[in-house]
């Protein structure tokens, strides 16, 4: 017997953008054009808590939060195998960020398990990896942390035996059965290629059961909301437009030899730009008391300046000269009329000049016992870049069974200072012990900025830590500048950009409400700084007591792929996908191309896979290329029966040039590619190969 | 699950198909009798995914229905698309090869004075509209009429008891199978689902409806045959928007099609029509009885658009949405009905039988005059959901009912006199059959060949040279299926595909399918790529030695028309 609380979201169809979805005069996704769905690895849970369910009996309950429209998925969950479902839905809870949005939904499971289950703690909680509109992944170890429950991430697979579940989930480069010592907890479906259908008679029953509707009061959240919230979007709009060339091939000898060309010129560029960091604090601007050429939005760097330039007019030299009665002069100057709030807000914001956080930039290494993997020093990069803008020091913390060797190349990447935790407890990396440590040793040191790697890992881990430590965070950060935000008094903050929507807009965050400013970044985009052996820096221990309470599961068995791959220095990657239809298939077609690359090109090839290929078992996890796998950067990659699901495309984002085969013409991949062939690659790939040896 | 306080398998009256006409079905049936148990089943996804047309709407029976059921209907939200484009601007236009194009309009004005035929071409007072849009409209109402209305299943066949001879409900399509059709671990069996009276509105070429017809022997006293419609949404630049006009209907005769007396000649023409926003949508519709075994309306729809006269409006422009549909256009003759002796003997002949009702294009009330069938399909709903109310407790009775008001009613004299036309021009070509059917309803009844049984080795000769993209146009059409479920469409022996389709006709499927579906695979021709299918069925009407068939897929397949 087990009960199961399914967490559902309502999210706008993404795979349904076409041309009459973006505003045609600011380019940005008209969310509303767009019809609403039920986000697709929330069916996955579904699905995975239907089958939990099949092995011990219990009741399915599905929670939402949203507006009163996202009944229907409600609606869809119970014309397939939920038993009753809660719509948390109250104006207050509107425009809630991560944590605004977990609080609630653990306030809402306490009193699911109190109403419904009576009190017996004997149940999981089961959700959707992420959302395909935030793409976070941060809600469900959110709820964890609220509810102080364990969180089993990446769940694939579930047994049951010997009266206990064991979950298969994913780990860095292979698959890992793990059983948790404690319900309740939380597991997040990173997959589970078995969504369930509605049944005609479950859906009549559907329609004519009533949903429970909850407001905040019925549950009373303690962080709930826009007030709730920790960060505070400040500006969207749309992505830097595509490099990818999207060009439909149809005559394969050209197509190849235009390949063999662009590769020797060393491909296209990557979509991100990441620019280098550029920022003056206001004291140090040579140009006046009233530049503020670094505001988040151009928009208000416009305003700052004309402002500047009537207060010039006008002979004010002075901050202090600023006032109520100016507000008028500098209006009547203004040749478009700026309230006299804003104006207010701008006069009160030149008064300050400094920064609104203190402490330094830190980075929270990730490594395989042996090194530190390769986003660590991105972010090194990054934080150094940073800290030299705001003139603080870089921090790394590190923490593992033991780290003592990986010290140097941590202070080689850019480290001032290394924050080191070793624990015998530490050795396999699991959320409970490193959220408690990482968060512990932060609090201890405070540093005003705190970044991850968006990996696998660091996804985990950092939302748990941000919400221990009641901080903001903003996931998948592709850009990082220290910006200002002078009008609500924000000096020298952290303006956070990330891809949502499946890619399809961009959006600028800030943190607010928080001491500490907490951001993960995709693996791939930032850059490293030259690694230097000569640099020294300080090496201070820190520990935290650990038990075995604190371990809260216990791993089977762990699985991991024959040996590396270098996914991520290939030059050139050729990837399978479940198109392949089986295991000779992806071996024969992958090696052949493989082979004759290598050959023709003159260089390094790597064999790839999307995460449903490895889930049929075609090849081992450690060939996995995406968001739960390796991101990875080669020259050439080739994707060969890969449809092209959001978290494999964003591994992908930084590849020079991208060629897909799938023949289903609609293959999302393709709008990311720069050459496209519509057609089966059993059919496609021997021209290929056979036009590649002429 | 308290499945128990009610039969969730049963209903009072199952609507197979959530079109205009099965919803008007629901929507009148409902409003008479607030409790009547009604359900609605639909293939797409939502509604209106699957439904397609110009559309030119007749709109007198979509408001006579709308007044009664729901009197403050203009003031819902989605009504005013449907009363938002009046036809003002109407032309015929006759395209006499590549550059010549004639207006034939006042020829159509003075037919419609001397009440010609002709005249019925006439479109002004029409109003032209989205039938996605309007299919989403009315299931809105339907559903605050409470209405309980089902996207997702697919009905695989009709049930027949053969001792009771009759009708008692029908089946779902299995779900979960994978490619080789062994069951995955989400298989979900069809389910049964029981009814005391069924209405099909499927729409064109129903398969349920066809299986209906077989099963219990209702006949057509001419072959039922079909056109195939090509249509695209083209958004275009504001000036060019502005020189077509925002209440304006456009349609052609002649080029690509038909060229008197030299040919090509291929029943049917073109269309254009402001479609708001600065889009246009143009189409072709082409009688499937071609003769060309290269033909494929698609290629016929790009010479259409590179006409100079099309070409003026929509060049630079791009198309944001396309389709295919086929339309039956045997009318009158068509219609498949039950023979019967009735009241004191006399023979009736119902348009269903016992409890089961046929209605719009799954019937073929399609009126070849107006090229319209929209407004017969939501007359005859609107009629078979009042019947549908009225026999309740005897819905043995529905279909003669039925039968009854479509004769009183403006259906079957909407047909009659067009019930000539299209196999007129089948049997003696365009250049004499469009003269000769200005006296069509004077001419006894011709029966026609099937569409599949017309296919010769001539060629269709293209203008516009290279292939064409129809993965694009899948795209546009938003389609998807699951791929891992076995094919529903199927060739029935190779044997023909490899010995006689190939020298004769270079395997037409592969070239008509407007969806590529169809590949060589071996000396085979396969059913490649089931996933691309976007449910127009040319295929099972036009395989030239009738080898092919099509079921339905898993709920929800299909293409995803938003304004079409």
């Amino acid at each position: 017997m087990s009960n199961y609380i399914v967490l559902v979201k309502q999210v706008p169809d993404v795979t349904q953008i076409t041309g009459n979805a973006f505003d045609p005069e600011t380019g940005t996704l008209k969310r509303g054009a767009l019809p609403s769905v039920i986000n697709k690895l929330d069916t996955d849970a579904l699905a995975f808590a239907d089958k939990m369910r099949q092995a011990s009996p219990g009741k399915i309950v599905c929670l939402t939060m949203g507006p009163p429209m996202a009944k229907d998925i409600l609606i869809y969950s119970l014309s397939r195998s939920a038993d009753s479902a809660v719509l948390l839905t109250d104006k207050v809870l509107g425009g809630a960020d991560t944590p605004a949005t977990a609080n609630p939904l653990a306030y809402a499971i306490r009193r699911i398990v109190k109403d419904m289950f009576h009190g017996d703690n004997n149940y999981m909680v089961i959700a959707g990896m992420q959302s395909v509109d935030g793409d976070t992944a941060q809600v469900p170890p959110q709820v964890a942390e609220e509810l102080q429950i364990p969180c089993i991430a990446y769940a694939t697979d579930v047994e049951f035996t010997s009266n206990k579940f064991r979950i298969k989930k994913i780990v860095t480069g292979g698959n890992q059965w793990v059983s948790p010592k404690t319900l309740p907890c939380v597991i997040t479906v990173a997959g589970y290629d078995y969504p369930l259908f509605a049944s005609f008679q479950r859906s009549r029953w559907a329609r004519g059961h009533a949903v429970i509707h909850w407001s905040a009061g019925d549950i009373k959240p303690t962080l709930f909301g826009c007030d709730g919230s920790k960060t505070r979007v400040i500006k969207v709009f749309p992505p830097p437009k595509s490099s990818r060339k999207n060009k439909h091939v149809t005559h394969i000898h050209e197509f190849v030899s235009e390949l063999v060309m662009s590769y020797k010129k060393g491909g296209f560029s990557s979509v991100f730009e990441t620019g280098e960091a550029d920022y003056l604090i206001p004291s140090k601007r040579a140009d006046g008391t009233f530049n503020r050429n670094y505001e988040v939005t151009d928009k208000e760097v416009r305003l700052f300046n004309r402002v500047a330039q009537a207060l010039s007019k006008l002979g004010i030299t002075e901050v202090h000269q600023l006032n109520g009665p100016l507000v008028d002069r500098v209006q009547a100057i203004l040749d478009e009329k700026v309230p006299k709030r804003m104006m207010m807000e701008m006069f009160e914001g030149y008064k300050i000049t400094r920064p609104s956080y203190t402490g330094d930039i830190w980075v929270v290494a990730e490594h395989d016992d042996e090194k530190t993997n390769d986003v660590t020093a991105e972010l090194l990069g990054k934080a150094s870049n940073l800290a030299k803008l705001l003139d603080v020091r870089v921090g790394a913390v590190i923490a593992g069974r033991e780290c003592k060797h990986m010290l140097n190349e941590l202070v080689a990447a850019g480290a001032d200072d290394v924050y080191i935790i070793e624990n015998e407890l530490l050795k396999d990396f699991r959320p409970g012990p490193y959220r408690k440590v990482i968060a512990d040793v932060i609090k201890r040191y405070e540093p005003q900025i705190v970044l991850f790697g968006a990996t696998p890992q660091g996804r985990v881990l950092a939302p748990m830590v941000a919400y221990r430590l009641g901080c903001g965070l903003t996931a998948d950060c592709t850009r990082l500048d220290i910006k200002d935000n002078t009008r609500r008094g924000d000096i020298a903050i952290l303006a956070q950009t990330r891809p949502a929507l499946g890619g399809n807009v961009m959006a600028t965050i800030c943190t607010m409400n928080s001491k500490i400013q907490m951001a993960t970044a995709r693996p791939g985009v930032m850059r490293k700084i030259k690694s230097d052996t000569s640099r020294r820096g300080n090496i201070i221990h820190h520990s935290v007591a650990l038990s075995e309470s604190d371990i809260e599961f216990d791993i089977i068995s762990t699985e991991l792929g024959g040996g590396r791959t270098k996914l991520t220095i290939a030059d050139v990657i050729v990837s399978g996908g479940k198109g392949l239809r089986n295991r000779d298939n992806f071996n024969k077609l992958a090696s052949n191309l493989s082979s004759v690359l290598q050959k023709k090109l003159n260089c390094t090839v790597e064999i790839g896979a999307s995460r449903a290929a490895v889930e049929q078992g075609f090849i081992d996890r450690i060939h996995q290329v995406g968001q739960t796998g390796t991101t990875v950067s080669p020259k050439l990659y080739i994707a060969l029966g890969i449809s092209g699901a959001i978290q494999h495309l964003i591994g992908i984002e930084n590849a020079g040039i991208i060629v897909a085969i799938n023949s289903d013409p609609q293959a999302p991949i393709f709008k990311h590619s720069d050459y496209y062939l519509i057609g089966t690659a059993e059919e496609i790939v021997p021209q290929i190969v056979e036009a590649l040896k002429q | 699950m308290a499945t128990k306080e009610k039969d969730y398998r049963h209903a009072s009256i199952l609507i197979v198909g959530a079109g205009p006409g099965g919803l008007a079905a629901a929507i009148t049936a409902k409003s008479i009798n607030k409790d009547a148990d009604i359900v609605v089943l639909e293939k797409g996804e939502a509604l209106g995914n699957h439904t397609i047309s110009g559309a030119v709407l007749e709109i007198a029976p979509l408001k006579r229905m709308l007044d009664k059921a729901v009197p403050d209907w203009l003031t819902l939200e989605g009504a005013d698309h449907i009363m938002g484009r009046e036809v003002r601007s109407d032309a015929v236009r006759f395209l006499l090869g590549k550059k010549l194009t004639i207006n034939i309009s006042s020829i159509i004005k003075l037919g419609k004075k001397l009440g010609l035929p002709l005249g019925e071409m006439d479109n002004h007072g029409n109003y032209v509209v989205s039938i996605s849009k309007l299919t989403k409209f009315l299931g809105k109402v339907a559903l605050s009429l409470g209405v309980e209305i089902y996207p997702g299943f697919c009905v695989k066949e009709i049930l027949y008891d053969k001792t009771e001879r009759k009708i008692y409900g029908i089946k779902l399509v299995d779900q979960g199978l994978d490619k080789e059709g062994h069951p995955q671990s989400n298989y979900l069996k069809g389910e049964t689902i029981t009814a005391d009276i069924i209405i099909l509105s499927e729409g064109s070429d129903g398969l349920v409806t066809e299986d209906f017809v077989a099963k219990t022997g209702l006949k057509r006293e001419i072959n039922q045959v079909f056109s195939v419609g090509v249509k695209e949404v083209i958004r275009v630049s504001k000036e060019r928007y502005e020189l077509f006009g925002n209440n304006r209907v456009i349609h052609t005769l002649g080029y690509p099609l038909w060229f008197p007396i030299f040919g090509p000649d291929v029943f049917g023409g073109g269309f254009a029509y402001s479609y708001g926003d600065n889009q246009i949508t143009i189409g072709i519709i082409a009688g499937a009885d071609w003769k060309y075994y290269n033909f494929n309306p698609q290629k016929a729809l790009v010479d259409f658009k590179h006409h100079p006269f099309i070409y003026q409006f929509i060049e630079g422009g791009e198309v944001i949405e396309a389709g295919v549909k086929t339309i039956p256009e045997g009318g009158y003759h068509a219609v498949p009905r039950y023979e019967q002796s009735g009241n004191g003997g006399k023979i009736i002949r119902t348009v269903g039988y016992k409890n089961v009702m046929i209605i719009g294009d799954s019937a073929g009330f399609v009126n070849m005059h107006k090229i319209k069938g929209l407004h017969n399909a939501i007359e005859s709903g609107s009629l078979a959901g009042q019947v549908s109310v009225q026999c309740l407790n005897n819905p043995d009775k529905a279909a003669e009912v039925y039968t009854h008001m479509l004769e009183q009613n403006s259906v079957i004299d909407d047909l009659k006199p067009a019930r000539n036309f299209r196999a007129i021009i089948a049997k003696f070509g365009s250049t004499i059959g469009f003269p000769l059917s200005t006296i069509g309803k004077y001419i006894p009844k011709l029966n026609i060949e099937r569409d599949f049984e017309s296919m010769t080795s001539t060629m269709f000769k293209y203008d516009t040279p290279g292939k064409f993209d129809k993965a694009t146009f899948v795209a546009l059409a938003g389609t998807k299926h699951r791929e891992d479920q076995p094919s529903h469409l199927s060739i029935l022996d190779q044997h023909y595909c490899i010995n006689k389709c190939d020298p004769l006709f270079d395997r037409a499927c592969i070239t008509f399918c407007p969806a590529g579906v169809y590949e060589q695979v071996g000396d085979k021709t396969l059913p490649a790529n089931p996933s691309n299918c976007i449910h127009c069925k040319t295929c099972q009407r036009k395989c030239p030695f009738d080898n092919i068939r099509w079921t339905v897929p898993e709920g929800g397949g299909g293409p995803r028309y938003k304004q079409m």
